[in-house]
């Protein structure tokens, strides 16, 4: 046995999150590396990266597959993830853990070792940062008998065979709830996946087909990617296939430490909070402090809530390193290559017990929303570093809570289902300091994914949608107002009964804030008609239904009829009937900026289009307006507005006095049974 | 003496090709009129019959057929200048062309601008959401009604967009794919109120008749495009036939579709005639690849600002799975692909100072205007044009056949400025890593569209058209695998020389789920017929169609292609069958086998999951007749050599940096003959191209005055 491996987690490996130390082999293969064509590989790698993505998500089955999003990577021979092809960054960042593992406990293992043709298959949390659900493949790939990198593919597989369905598991106590729990294991040899191995992950998860065909697209992508990489090695040789791998990583961390050192050197602070710990409305925070200086940005996140030793919000740190790369990536670092030579510039220091940086056996189902919770801090202290040099790039965030919908069962064919729906790519994008945030743009955490058809999904999910529209009023005002979300109602359908919860908060307060005086997007919740005799009402008509968030919350009689219950968005799964109808809230951006700077023609025009309210329009941007034809009035709305911002000047009073004030407020005693200390965890009163 | 005539607008020129029944060839360009663009077209045609030696009318009056890719129905989209719409779809779902499955905002973007995530927008709509308007009813999966339609809220609905000044309507209900009954009593209700004999008629497009595909958001958009840009194009090709009749033509005009095929204005759904243009070259070069035996053609157009990919296996057009996105919207119909990709002569070269000064070549172009710093037009940024010139592959004199001159001092002094100096290096070297990498750059992306079709690259020959594809093609031809290129001898108008050769095809597809392998039983399907039935209905729908063009049935042939997946998958793989119906369960069992064995082939054995269950998502019936075709002649070879007209005067030209520039022989296109050689470093000036012959690569001219280009073993 290889005298380094300790049986149970290595908590070593999952610290190397930044590239590991250049070897005497990657500086000798330097030299081996032209200019131009250093250039011309560079290209020729995002290419088969491409390939590798776009061939993972064709194959592949599960709603994350079809919709969603893939992160393809190719990593050096140590694990560093060098090119990628993704929107879900964090996903291709954290991939390079289970790698790093790989080279350190197997790649000497006579036991195991590697070899061309194998392949590794990985959903340990621990490992991969998020949660069970998320599971990766890579492969090794050679020069002859010289390891020269790794390829592998990691996506969210609806169904990874917990105490619930569907991904993640609302009531889980420890991680031994959260079903399959698998570190890097070798599923196949010479080419040609474990039958045994396979049998083994099927029959640990609900839809074991959905799971094989996943893990045969992620397969089948990194085998191309490894014959491209073949050709390459065929042609330029070994050395300078390593040397130039390493030097795009190399070139990253140069251009990072560049674009970060022309930041205003400052400190930037947003504490966030959360309203769940899962299966109950609990307070929690995550305290972020962002400090720029120089050619680095250090995260801390000291003065955060405790660690939950039995619920399933837990985070480990390294899914919020993670998460902050989506934000990086995508936004701040946009115009440079994908890999984790980003992280150069990057330091973070975590504080033990902490829900963010989870120990032990906790359990980590929910840390998706803690992970976003944490991001939406990361797009306001974003927004406030990166403003003095390019406003345009200073967004509010994208909706950060999460409403999914999971479910699990049979599906009208009779054929085993578990997953979630695809409206978790139908949120809105924050505003921008010149121009609204865009209506249903998708998932921030998953840029390259959609929300599907409302027919592909029914076609094969036991669901009749009773209504997918555009969610008014779901996004936070402002200047600029946040892009509007979806609301959209299930009926259960063609089946006896389903299994059906949410995973997701911001149901007692806002989870998604604005920026630089725009406004929050609102709570939103969960209704569910159980006993609904809504098949009836559609086979006589439909009169009268709502077709839309507003309609069903318009305060008209509501003529469906049966057992109504409201419910935060994260809700324990349970069984639904056939008939029983569930809608539920997808939630928009964030508003950017005072809402009493708004052009009233854009208010007005976003009133005839639906998306604001009258009394929105009235009571939040202070619009007078002509009520037939829904034009504004700009003389008396100026008026409206002066008035208001000599009642704001009224209301003002010292920082000391307001501090003083907000100061002797407190939070209930029973929603901070998992905060720690009030108001500073960490730091007893 | 009888002629097919292919006309093929660009944006900048339109292009004129004319095929004589004895096989010559006749072309010309004439200036887009984008004002009008039926100006430009009957100019060109009167100029080519011209060049034919005849008199318009008379040419007209011989020609059998005018096959036309046209952009009138691009243009109308992109400039909004479609009618006010109505759109009538399930209530409850009124918003889903503006969810657009979320990431419309993307569809049509080039990717560095989709990556840039703080500044994404979505695309003003063709239809406002005041003209949207929700009708209570409900089919399901299965086409169950499971909330009957109501005359009266169909009515009430209507009303509403009639008064809103609606000019026609789209309605797109869920499943009407399935089940279209309440799509056509919707039809039914606004034809009984605005009957065809009132000036208020107005035009009704059904989501199941355009488009009857699973996903409501494409099949939608299919629709209201169509819609768009319908009453458009009938009434400026009404006009432009009416004209060709006036000048003597007795033929109904024809129109190129996307789909491969070509079918009669009144026969066409406009939707069909997007970037029919590259279509027409792809199929162009199915036809000159069927004289050369070349059945595995990788097509590539290389313009001023963008480089057009398209492929062809086995000598057949297919439509593949994708998306075929028209200006910013997803559609679904069964077009051919052609991946359209930044990279031209225009592409601006510039240093990449946050990435170690690396040199980038576009995405950003000057395009024609300013165009490249050599045009003189203003332009200061070094292009690929300006990096040619310096090389001294461009004749500054005799540039676009002397029309254009180019001044290679603003080309020196941009690479100079821009690039040589900051990176220290010559200006020569500068120019040739630019010309290396848009060269490179050119070539990853033609083999990934290659591979990702399930194809090896290195089978395929390249076609190099547009106006520098014969400056780059010995460039790029490396980087996709390919030992041979060809440029043929019409490369520059060869979307007018593809359109003319083009015949009556059409493609009918359905979705329709048939389990033909099923995972919870293991068993193959025994309903035959449920398969059977669904292609009757298409060959039907074939059959009335072209007999309608007037064609009898037995001159149609037929080919069935299936999109198959396996379980619960959601993308598709494309088979094509190899007759028309399943006879058996042998029948069935070979196509699963099929489909297997080509999945295999594409993705690799170990992808392949048979006892996953085997399904059938959607049906494509290709209907096509057979014309009688133009013979092309080939010339005899000659075996005597490049002739001394063909030589001209030698120039310095530069292949590698270090070498500096060295004397290069230069050859003259038009004096050349069939049979002969050059053996690369050399350069060919042709009226509308210059072709670059790489050392290593030997250049011959076939017997049809086609360029070829093979690479030297190594």
């Amino acid at each position: 046995m290889n005298a380094s491996f300790r049986y149970g987690r290595d908590h070593e490996v999952v610290q190397r999150l930044r590239p590991e130390p250049l070897t005497a082999r990657e500086q000798a293969a330097q030299a081996a590396v032209d200019d131009l064509d250093f250039e011309i590989f560079r290209h020729k790698m995002d290419m088969v990266a491409l390939e590798g993505k776009e061939t993972t998500m064709k194959l592949g089955a599960s709603t994350a597959m079809r919709w969603g999003d893939v992160a393809f990577g190719i990593y050096t021979a140590q694990g560093d993830l060098a090119v990628c092809a993704t929107g879900i960054y964090h996903h291709a960042v954290l991939s390079q853990i289970p790698v790093k593992y790989i080279v350190k406990h197997w790649r000497n293992e006579p036991s195991v070792g590697l070899h061309p043709g194998d392949a590794f298959f990985y959903n340990d949390p621990f490992y991969g940062g998020v949660h069970n659900a998320d599971m990766g493949l890579s492969i090794p790939v050679f020069a002859d008998d010289e390891l020269v990198c790794f390829i592998g593919a990691a996506v969210h597989t609806g169904e990874c065979g917990g105490s619930e369905p569907g991904g993640t598991v609302c009531g889980a106590k420890s991680r031994y709830d959260e079903g399959l729990l698998v570190p890097p294991i070798k599923i196949g040899e010479q080419h040609a996946l474990k039958e045994d191995i396979l049998s083994m992950l099927s029959t640990m998860t609900r839809d074991p087909r959905t799971m094989m065909l996943d893990i045969k697209a992620r397969l089948a992508a990194s085998r191309i990617a490894e014959r491209r990489v073949q050709e390459i090695i065929a042609e330029k040789g070994a050395d300078f296939f390593v040397g130039a791998l390493r030097r795009i990583l190399s070139m990253t961390a140069d251009a990072a430490r560049k674009k970060v050192s022309r930041l205003n050197d400052g400190i930037y602070r947003q504490p966030r909070f959360m309203d769940t710990v899962g299966p109950e409305s609990q307070l929690l925070k995550i305290n972020i402090e962002v400090e720029k200086r120089g050619e680095r940005i250090t995260l801390r996140f000291h003065g955060s809530s405790p660690m939950l030793m039995d619920r399933p919000v837990n985070s480990y740190f390294q899914g919020i390193i993670g998460l902050a790369m989506v934000y990086f990536c995508g936004w701040f670092f946009h115009d440079l290559p994908a890999n984790n030579g980003l992280l150069e510039s990057v330091d973070w220091e975590f504080p033990d017990n902490s829900f963010i940086n989870a120990q032990g056996d906790v359990p980590v189902s929910y840390a998706p929303a803690t992970q976003v919770a944490f991001t939406q801090g990361m797009f306001m202290c974003g927004a406030r570093m990166i403003y003095s040099s390019d406003p345009l790039r200073a967004v509010a965030s994208w909706f950060s809570a999460f409403a999914v919908t999971l479910y699990g069962g049979f599906n009208q064919l009779g054929d085993p289902v578990a997953d979630l729906t695809p409206e978790i790519n139908a949120t809105g994008a924050g505003a921008r300091s010149d121009m609204d945030g865009v209506d249903v743009a998708g998932a921030f955490f998953a840029t390259l994914s959609d929300c599907g058809d409302v027919e592909a999904t029914e076609s094969d999910r036991p669901f009749l949608y009773l209504f997918r529209n555009q969610f008014n009023h779901s996004y936070g005002h402002g200047k600029y107002r946040g892009g509007a979300g979806v609301g959209y109602g299930l009926m259960v359908h063609g089946v006896p009964w389903l299994g059906m919860g949410g995973m997701g908060f911001g149901s007692q307060f806002p989870s998604t804030l604005g920026i630089f005086g725009g406004r929050a997007a609102p709570p939103a919740f969960l209704q569910m008609v159980r006993g609904s005799n809504m098949g009836a009402l559609l086979a006589s008509g439909g009169e009268g239904l709502p077709h839309n968030m507003a309609e069903l919350y318009g305060g008209g009689e509501q003529v469906e009829q049966g057992k109504r219950e409201y419910a935060d968005v994260s809700l324990p799964p349970g069984p639904f009937m056939g008939g029983d109808t569930y809608y539920v809230p997808v939630t928009g951006g964030a508003g950017y900026g005072d809402v009493l700077e708004r052009d009233p023609h854009a208010v007005m025009k976003d009133v005839r289009n639906n998306l604001t309210s009258a009394a929105a329009a009235r009571d939040v941007y202070l619009v007078a307006y002509d009520p037939d034809s829904l034009y504004p009035d700009l003389e008396a709305t100026a008026e409206l507005r002066r008035a208001a911002r000599q009642e704001r000047l009224r209301r003002a009073k010292p920082y000391a006095e307001f501090l003083a004030g907000w100061n002797a407020l407190r939070p209930p005693a029973q929603i901070l049974r998992y905060y720690g200390d009030y108001p500073l965890p960490g730091q007893p009163s | 003496m009888s002629f097919s005539v292919g006309i093929d607008i660009g944006g900048t020129f339109t292009d004129f090709c004319g095929i004589a029944e004895d096989g010559t060839l006749t072309t010309c360009k004439t200036p887009t009129t984008h004002y009008d663009l039926s100006v430009g077209f009957m100019r060109g045609i009167r100029d080519l019959a011209k060049r034919t030696g005849l008199q318009t009318r008379d040419y007209l009056a011989q020609v059998e057929a005018l096959r036309y890719s046209t952009t009138v129905g691009t243009n109308a989209l992109i400039e909004r200048t479609g009618p006010k719409l109505g759109l009538i779809t399930t209530a409850g779902f009124e918003d889903t062309i503006f969810i657009g499955r979320s990431r419309s905002w993307a569809d049509g973007l080039p990717t560095h601008l989709a990556q840039d995530m703080a500044r994404i927008a979505k695309p003003q709509p063709l239809i406002s959401p005041d003209m949207v308007m929700g009708v209570r009813e409900r089919i399901d999966y299965s086409g169950r009604v499971i909330c009957p339609l109501s005359r009266a809220d169909v009515l009430a609905q209507l009303q509403k967009l009639v008064d809103r000044g609606a000019m026609g309507f789209v309605v797109s209900l869920l499943w009407s794919f399935v089940n279209p009954e309440h799509e056509r009593m919707i039809k039914r209700i606004i034809e009984e109120e605005y009957p065809e004999d009132y000036l208020g008629a107005m035009p009704v497009t059904l989501s199941s008749e355009v488009s009857p595909k699973q996903g409501e958001y494409t099949r939608t958009m299919t629709s209201v495009v169509n819609a768009y840009i319908h009453g458009l194009m009938a009434d400026e090709l009404t006009r432009l036939g009416n004209e060709l009749r006036d000048e003597g033509y007795q033929r109904p005009l024809i129109l190129v579709h996307n789909t491969g095929g070509t079918k009669k204005v009144s026969r066409t759904k406009a939707v069909f005639t997007h970037n029919a243009g590259p279509v027409a070259g792809m199929y162009g070069a199915t036809e000159l690849g069927k004289l050369t035996d070349c059945p595995n053609i990788v097509f590539t157009d290389m313009g001023g600002t963008s480089f057009d990919i398209g492929v062809i296996a086995d000598g057949v057009l297919r439509a593949h799975d994708f998306i075929p996105v028209i200006d910013r919207w997803r559609t679904n119909i069964p077009a051919i692909e052609v991946k359209s990709i930044g990279a031209g002569g225009g592409s601006i070269a510039w240093i990449n100072e946050l990435m170690q000064d690396a040199l980038e070549v576009g995405p950003q172009s000057a395009g024609s205007m300013p165009g490249p710093a050599c045009y003189d037009k203003g332009g200061r940024e070094p292009t690929v044009t300006d990096a040619d010139l310096v090389l001294g592959y461009l004749n500054p004199d005799n540039y676009l056949d002397g029309e254009m001159l180019l001044d290679a001092d603003l080309s020196h002094a941009a690479i100079e400025e821009k690039i040589a100096r900051p990176l220290g290096l010559g200006v020569l070297e500068a120019a040739y890593r630019i010309r290396r990498l848009v060269d490179a750059r050119m070539g990853h992306e033609v083999f990934n569209e290659v591979a990702l079709k399930g194809h090896d690259p290195r089978k395929f020959v390249v076609y190099a058209c547009g106006g520098a594809g014969a400056t780059h093609a010995c460039g790029f031809a490396p980087y996709v695998g390919a030992r041979s290129v060809v440029v043929p001898a019409v490369a520059s108008i060869f979307g007018a020389f593809g359109a003319s050769t083009m015949e009556i095809q059409q493609v009918w597809d359905i979705s329709r789920t048939l389990k033909l392998f099923r995972w919870d039983k293991q068993a193959y399907l025994e309903d035959l017929e449920s398969f059977n039935q669904v292609v009757r209905e298409l060959r039907e729908l074939a059959v009335r169609d072209l007999q309608l063009e007037g064609f009898s049935e037995d001159r149609i042939n037929f080919r069935l292609e299936l999109d198959m997946r396996y379980g619960s998958q959601y993308h598709l793989t494309k088979i094509e069958l190899p007759g028309l119906f399943l006879n058996n369960t042998d029948d069935v069992k070979a196509l699963c086998e099929l489909f297997t064995r080509r999945y295999s082939e594409i993705y690799s054995p170990e992808a392949a999951f048979p006892v996953g269950g085997i399904n059938v998502e959607c049906f494509y019936l290709a209907a096509g007749v057979h014309n009688p075709r133009q013979e092309f002649k080939p010339v005899a070879l000659s075996t005597a050599g490049v002739s001394a007209a063909a030589r001209l005067e030698s120039r310095p030209a530069c292949f590698d940096p270090a070498a500096g520039m060295m004397d290069t022989p230069v050859y003259d296109w038009l004096e050349l003959v069939p049979g002969n050689q050059l053996a690369g470093p050399a350069l060919i000036e042709a009226p509308d191209t210059t072709y670059v012959i790489e050392p290593g690569w030997t250049y011959r001219m076939d017997a049809y005055r086609n360029g070829i280009l093979e690479r030297n073993a190594a």
